[in-house]
């Protein structure tokens, strides 16, 4: 009984998702708005549980793990400190959807999926044994394919969803093949098990076909290149909240199964995926910016920087010290902050010229829209500017104190060379991103001044405090972050 | 005492998030004034509390940030950074009477973004982390850019973007060198410290020449790009020229790279894996800057781009002074940063103003406007004597000493500079003679001379240059102290 008590974040989460479920049936369209609160609440209660674990397990200097379920599921400092990423992205996006399904028939669903799909990435990173992360990956992953195709009569948002769909069930397939793989050199799914028995996987050539696989199927949900294919066109097609939630969310759902079946279970292959993931890392980062400098629509430019970004983090893959790995996974929370503000700030555009059926209405996220933008709406501009700041490192925010301390462990490390590349492609993602700010705040603008939607304000808010807060206290984030990552090494 | 460091850096940061919120113009300039004269005044303080006769760090502030990294906010001021404080304090008041009745888009924004500078540039010089430090250096390049691509010339977006991504670049592979000072010295002492001045002390015990050079390379390139130096230049005639008068201004006073070079590059040279090398290549870099900017500037049609490869050719100085490397060379050097900023005030408000009034400023299609501007005419003649190094105004200071000084060290340079003498006096007198002198060019029209304002701005700032012409030891016995305590540490090393 008490091993349950571990899940409270995760059960809240999926009892709140049922309720909403089911009130939707019996609530007027109109009291639907209710729904949006009410998985805000829930999401809220689930994360204040899950910073209470968290003081708990990091009492003392050491981080303390707690293997429930028969060791299928491990409740430690690194599964706690994704969970506050996955339930800070679903709150920001929850807060902001409030708008986004005001008038929808709908909204129940909706909630639903995100809870459920928030439910799933939450259980990604506890999984402790192939089979739970693997069902929970899905999970996660069918909740999320279901959510970018939300709006039926959008072509390019069905566009999206049935490339995320086919390209993601291939990748799941190859992910399953990998971890068969694993299973049949090693007899077991169990992520402990297997690392102590990694002589059967060294000694045996199946190990490099299981590598190789499982590296195609988390590089999908990375949106490492060559597997990024889907990204971009997801992104822009999928309603911006939903991108957000995919962007900053699911995105780091393949990391944190990547954190544990590379470096845990797989520690023995190190030389082949860290060599691996060396390449994937410096072509991802590279190719995204390269790419984002020619977009125009704004989602689709987002979509390539986000492709960057997980090319930085990959870095901490590419490193494997002690402060990379600290980096990588501090990077990924600065980036749950930055990427979902930025894509909320992008729906309140995209809202905007729908609301006013005026502008380029086939892409609403065009950067034409963006023109102004400081006159017209001064809090999405001034935070989608402080968003785009923060992904492009600049002091004192989220993104430079993750930069700092993950580019500087490729110094420590004498890879000089990875952080050069990684600098240049720094100072190259200032050019796109200064862009934006140019359309935002020195191109006069091409409409009336318009209110910005509570729920959109208070999303932004939200993802504001968080780039802000690491960026100019960072001690906490750095200490959680560190303790995280004494669980991998 | 007032901890004067951090509220030089407050002032004009809570005066500038007021004057963004204000509405009109006057109101603007008038807050911005109002800040940047509190500004002044605090620097004015810590000036008379200021103890010229020791090295040591004054007015010295330390609070932990970032336990974890060995990050503190400390700050402090000393005979490097005081003078340059007073510089961007002084001129920064003035430049904003300058441009007061100037007519402008969001004048809110614009004097907020000057006084977000100004706090900016001062964190620079007061920082004493390298993190600390490093973040203002970043925040310097926000206002700037914003500066030149709202307000500035036809070529304006080219220009931003080019000086912005160039000095981030500049300042990331910086970075880099501060990452590999602080993993160095990790290893060595096993302590996690951002502070600069420890880094620098710890840098001499670093077992690899390589990596020493390395860092060293890494951490000057930032400085040399900032400054800037021949061949990392080519982004100053184009930001130069194409920012509004007050950014060009800004420009001038944002001597963070000469003050970099002076705090953190100039202590660790002799102890890098080839010292003698390194003197080399800064004295190499500095007199060939001194002559190329010069014949640059011999040949520019456009009056600010032709101030703008001066301001190369001077920056030179800078860099062979510290070559030279001895106390009173690099205290030329240090006074060349402070009388350069002063001097290039009065010549980029002039080039300002003749365009507004003339609406050109391509020197041939001037011509006798002495006739119509004689106020202004008598203030650029000063800022133009003062800055081919004319005796009794504080170019020639600078000049005299670095020439002088360094001439026993590099003999070579220093005469490979003095070519450059007869150039800048060349191209000076030469562009004077033809916009201010001789026949009216009639096809300018009636021609308004200056407002009273900015005759006044001008006359001040144009007064102090032959005030520390004349009597430089306020100024220059602040840096003596300091530029004894970089050599006396060369001294020791047989350097």
């Amino acid at each position: 009984m008490d091993e349950i008590m571990y899940l409270a974040p995760e059960i809240v989460l999926v009892a709140t998702g049922l309720v909403v479920l089911m009130a939707g049936v019996f609530l007027s369209p109109r009291s639907k708005n209710v729904l949006g609160y009410l998985a805000t609440l829930g999401i809220l209660a689930a994360l204040v549980l899950t910073v209470r674990s968290f003081g708990l397990l990091t009492m003392g200097e050491f981080s303390v793990g707690y293997s429930i379920f028969s060791e299928t599921l491990s409740i430690d400092a690194l599964s706690q400190f994704f969970k506050l990423v996955f339930l800070t992205v679903a709150l920001i996006v929850s807060i902001a959807s409030i708008k986004y399904t005001e008038n929808s028939d709908h909204t129940e669903e909706f909630y639903t999926l995100v809870l459920f799909a928030t439910f799933g990435m939450m259980i990604v990173s506890s999984a402790n044994d192939l089979i739970v992360l693997f069902c929970a990956f899905e999970l996660a992953s069918l909740a999320t394919y279901a959510l970018a195709g939300y709006e039926k009569q959008n072509a390019r948002s069905l566009e999206g969803a049935m490339k995320y769909f086919v390209i993601g069930s291939v990748s799941g397939a190859l992910m399953l093949f990998g971890i068969s793989f694993v299973y049949g050199a090693t007899g077991t799914t169990s992520i402990p098990t297997i690392a102590a028995n990694s002589a059967l996987l060294t000694q045996n050539p199946i190990g490099l076909v299981a590598v190789v696989l499982l590296i195609a199927g988390f590089g999908f949900k990375m949106a490492l290149v060559p597997f990024h294919m889907w990204a971009p066109d997801t992104y822009q097609g999928s309603p911006s909240v939903v991108s957000a939630l995919l962007a900053a969310g699911s995105k780091k759902m393949g990391f944190v199964a990547a954190f544990r079946i590379f470096i845990v279970a797989l520690a023995a292959l190190q030389p082949d995926w860290q060599f691996a993931f060396t390449i994937l890392a410096v072509v991802t980062m590279t190719f995204g910016n390269v790419v984002a400098v020619a977009q125009t629509s704004v989602k689709r430019m987002l979509a390539y920087s986000s492709l960057a970004q997980a090319g930085y983090i990959a870095m901490a893959f590419a490193v494997m010290t002690p402060v990379a790995l600290t980096g990588g996974i501090m990077y990924a929370l600065a980036h749950a902050f930055m990427k979902a503000g930025a894509f909320i700030a992008a729906a309140a555009v995209v809202w905007m010229v729908a609301s006013e059926r005026t502008g380029n209405l086939d892409i609403p996220d065009h950067l034409d829209s963006f023109r102004g933008l400081g006159k017209r709406m001064p809090l999405a501009a001034l935070s989608m500017t402080i968003f785009v700041f923060a992904l492009a490192g600049i002091p004192p925010t989220a993104g430079f104190m993750a930069k700092f301390v993950l580019f500087s462990s490729t110094i420590q490390a004498g890879m000089t060379w990875l952080a050069v590349i990684a600098i240049l492609n720094s100072a190259l993602s200032l050019f796109y991103y200064a862009r934006l700010v140019k359309y935002m705040y020195f191109l006069p603008p091409e409409g009336k001044k318009v209110s910005i939607p509570f729920p959109y304000a208070a999303a932004l808010l939200v993802a504001v405090a968080g780039v802000l807060a690491m960026g100019l206290w960072p001690e906490p984030f750095v200490e959680l972050a560190m303790k995280a990552a004494m669980v991998l090494v | 005492m007032l901890p004067v460091a951090s509220l030089l850096i407050l002032v004009p940061l809570i005066f500038a998030v007021v004057t963004f919120f204000t509405k009109t113009k006057d109101q603007a300039a008038g807050l911005g004034f109002l800040g940047s004269l509190a500004t002044l005044g605090l620097t004015l303080y810590a000036y008379l509390n200021f103890d010229s006769s020791t090295a040591a760090m004054q007015f010295y502030e330390s609070v932990k940030w970032i336990p974890f990294l060995g990050v503190n906010y400390s700050v402090g001021i000393d005979g490097i950074s005081m003078p340059l404080i007073l510089l961007n304090a002084i001129v920064i008041p003035f430049m904003i009477l300058f441009s007061w009745k100037e007519d402008r888009e969001a004048p809110n924004r614009f004097y907020g973004l000057i006084l977000t500078m100004q706090a900016a540039v001062i964190g620079v010089f007061v920082a004493l982390d390298f993190v600390v430090f490093y973040i203002f250096w970043e925040l310097t390049l926000v206002p700037l850019f914003f500066i030149v691509n709202i307000w500035g010339g036809e070529k304006r977006a080219h220009a931003s973007y080019k000086f912005f991504i160039y000095t981030h670049v500049a300042s990331l592979v910086m970075l880099l060198g501060i990452f590999g000072l602080f993993y160095a010295s990790l290893n060595q002492t096993g302590v996690a410290t951002f502070d600069i001045r420890e880094l620098v002390t710890q840098f001499q015990f670093f077992e690899s020449g390589l990596m020493k050079d390395g860092i060293f390379l890494a951490i000057l390139f930032g400085f040399l790009a900032k400054l800037p130096t021949f061949p990392f230049h080519s982004w100053l005639p184009d930001a130069y020229s194409e920012a509004p008068t007050a950014g060009s201004v800004l420009f001038i006073l944002l001597k963070i790279g000469g003050y970099g070079l002076f705090r953190i590059s100039l202590p660790m040279l002799p102890n890098t894996g080839n010292p003698d090398l390194m003197i080399m290549m800064l004295g190499l870099l500095g007199s060939f800057s001194i002559v190329y900017g010069a014949l640059l500037a011999l040949r520019q049609k456009d009056l600010k781009r032709m101030i703008a490869y001066s301001s190369l050719s001077h920056m030179g100085y800078v860099i062979l002074g510290s070559a030279g490397f001895v106390a009173l060379s690099v205290s030329g050097a240090m006074f060349q940063q402070f009388s350069h900023g002063l001097i290039m005030s009065v010549l980029f408000m002039s080039a300002g103003a003749i365009q507004t009034s003339t609406g050109t400023r391509i020197i041939n299609n001037l011509g006798g406007l002495a006739k119509k501007m004689p106020m202004l005419t008598v203030v650029m003649m000063v800022g133009f004597m003062a800055s081919l190094g004319l005796p009794g105004l504080t170019g020639f200071v600078a000049e005299f000493l670095v020439l002088t000084f360094t001439f026993t060290n590099l003999p070579g340079f220093v005469l490979l500079a003095l070519l450059a003498i007869v150039i800048t006096a060349g191209y000076h007198l030469w562009a004077m003679q033809r916009a201010m002198f001789g026949v009216y060019n009639e096809k300018l029209g009636d021609v308004k001379d200056i407002n009273s304002l900015q005759v006044f701005s001008m006359a001040v700032i144009a007064l102090l240059v032959l005030y520390f012409g004349l009597n430089p030891s306020p100024v220059l016995d602040m840096m003596i102290k300091n530029s004894e305590a970089i050599v006396s540490l060369a001294a020791v090393l047989g350097v």
